[in-house]
């Protein structure tokens, strides 16, 4: 089964405009990258029902209309910029929060406040942006649901931050019956903790993948000299003051100067956008 | 049980198995030996459930490792021709090594095919 079903999920802003039909298979974790205002936060906004979308949603196979308390139950966001109102404390937002959602769990949220240090009595606009990331994290996590959506959840915060965060996530993930979609610019936090990939670009999927599949079906060829023979299939090949660097599907690649290697997720995302920019 | 990935090292999937495929045959793991939940492994390795789940999957496959519904995945005992399969297992790991290295170096299939038979009539002719 699928954590989520997007089906013909259209979003029409005029100047911009989603048109996203995907699955986000269930106990896995979903990496969204895209370049900034290629439809991210808006596919997660729709998601989360915070804007206006023609098309159908599934969650857990429940489809929103008729079931919309349910489905908000089971749904928890995380937004690059804190949706609560900073002028508050911890301690008064938490309240707030609990009455919206009956599951949520003070013992986690106890816990995880005081293991990352978060003081329950100062006003949240006065946390740094890694305070206000792991706040928005921990409130999200103590709702107990079982679809987590993460709006670029490492931007902007230190690496030792950000290994926490992932951490969360990943804890989050022990229970198989939990699913993650999750934006971010920083791909070298999917390199290692995506399941699937999901490249999106001026509001369309451009692809959406098994990280593993498409580690394996593209490779990356930096080479002196570009043969014919590699022309054929070289995909969004980078011209240097050295040589050419290109991600292609053929299996065997062979030359003289030429390095052939497992591509990133950086890598893949850079060539194919480059090779569709191209076009 | 260790285990150590580097993403410069080839596929993570193929580190893990070679990893507790060694500690296997070092004794280190023993039958019978309860390993962490894919899930668990995932979270610690800070890797994908998926990677996580095929490095199992492979491992159980091939007898190394066999999965109890319910209960966990565990050490399978040893058998009689473990020695003999070891020293092949290292065999092919040191080759895929070799073929990797070959690849990154853009020697082709056939090149490697020739310079491994070079290798194996040179032994020959020394003994």
């Amino acid at each position: 089964m699928n954590g989520l079903e997007i089906k013909d999920v259209v979003v029409d802003f005029g100047s911009f405009r989603l048109d996203a039909t995907l699955s986000v298979p269930r106990g896995c974790v979903t990496g969204l990258v895209g370049r900034n205002g290629a439809g991210k936060s808006t596919l997660i906004k729709a998601i989360m029902r915070q804007v206006e979308a023609s098309g159908d949603i599934l969650y857990n196979g429940i489809p929103f209309g008729g079931n919309e308390t349910e489905v908000l139950r089971k749904i928890a966001c995380v937004f690059d910029s804190p949706h609560f109102n900073a002028y508050l404390k911890p301690k008064r937002l938490v309240k707030i929060v609990k009455g919206m959602y009956p599951a949520f769990d003070g013992d986690l949220y106890a816990e995880l406040m005081k293991k990352f240090g978060l003081p329950d009595d100062k006003l949240v606009r006065t946390f740094s942006t890694g305070m206000k990331r792991k706040f928005g994290l921990i409130l999200a996590l103590c709702q107990k649901p079982d679809i987590l959506l993460l709006d670029e959840p490492t931007s902007g915060i230190d690496p030792y931050d950000r290994g926490v965060v992932i951490d969360l996530i990943q804890q989050f993930m022990l229970d198989e019956g939990h699913t993650v979609l999750f934006s971010t610019h920083i791909t070298e936090d999917l390199d290692k903790i995506a399941d699937y990939l999901v490249f999106l670009q001026n509001g369309k999927i451009l692809l959406s993948e098994e990280k593993e599949t498409l580690c394996e079906t593209y490779r990356l060829v930096q080479t002196a000299a570009l043969s014919e023979e590699m022309k054929e299939g070289a995909i969004g090949v980078q011209k240097s003051m050295f040589g050419y660097t290109f991600l292609t599907k053929q299996k065997e690649v062979s030359g003289e100067n030429v390095l052939v290697k497992t591509p990133t997720v950086e890598e893949i995302f850079v060539h194919l956008l480059g090779e569709e920019e191209r076009k | 049980m260790h285990i150590q990935l580097s993403l410069q090292s080839g596929p993570l999937y193929e580190q893990i198995e070679y990893q507790i495929r060694a500690q296997i045959f070092s004794g280190e793991l023993r039958a019978g030996e309860t390993l962490p939940s894919i899930r668990t492994l995932a979270r610690e390795l800070k890797i994908g459930v998926i990677t996580a789940k095929r490095a199992y999957d492979d491992l159980i496959r091939e007898g190394f490792l066999y999965a109890v519904q319910g209960k966990g995945i565990f050490v399978s005992e040893k058998r009689e021709d473990d020695l003999v399969n070891g020293k092949t297992e290292r065999l092919k790991e040191q080759l895929r090594a070799a073929k990797r290295f070959a690849a990154e170096n853009g020697v082709s299939p056939e090149q490697f095919g020739k310079i491994l038979k070079e290798i194996m009539e040179e032994t020959d002719e020394r003994s």
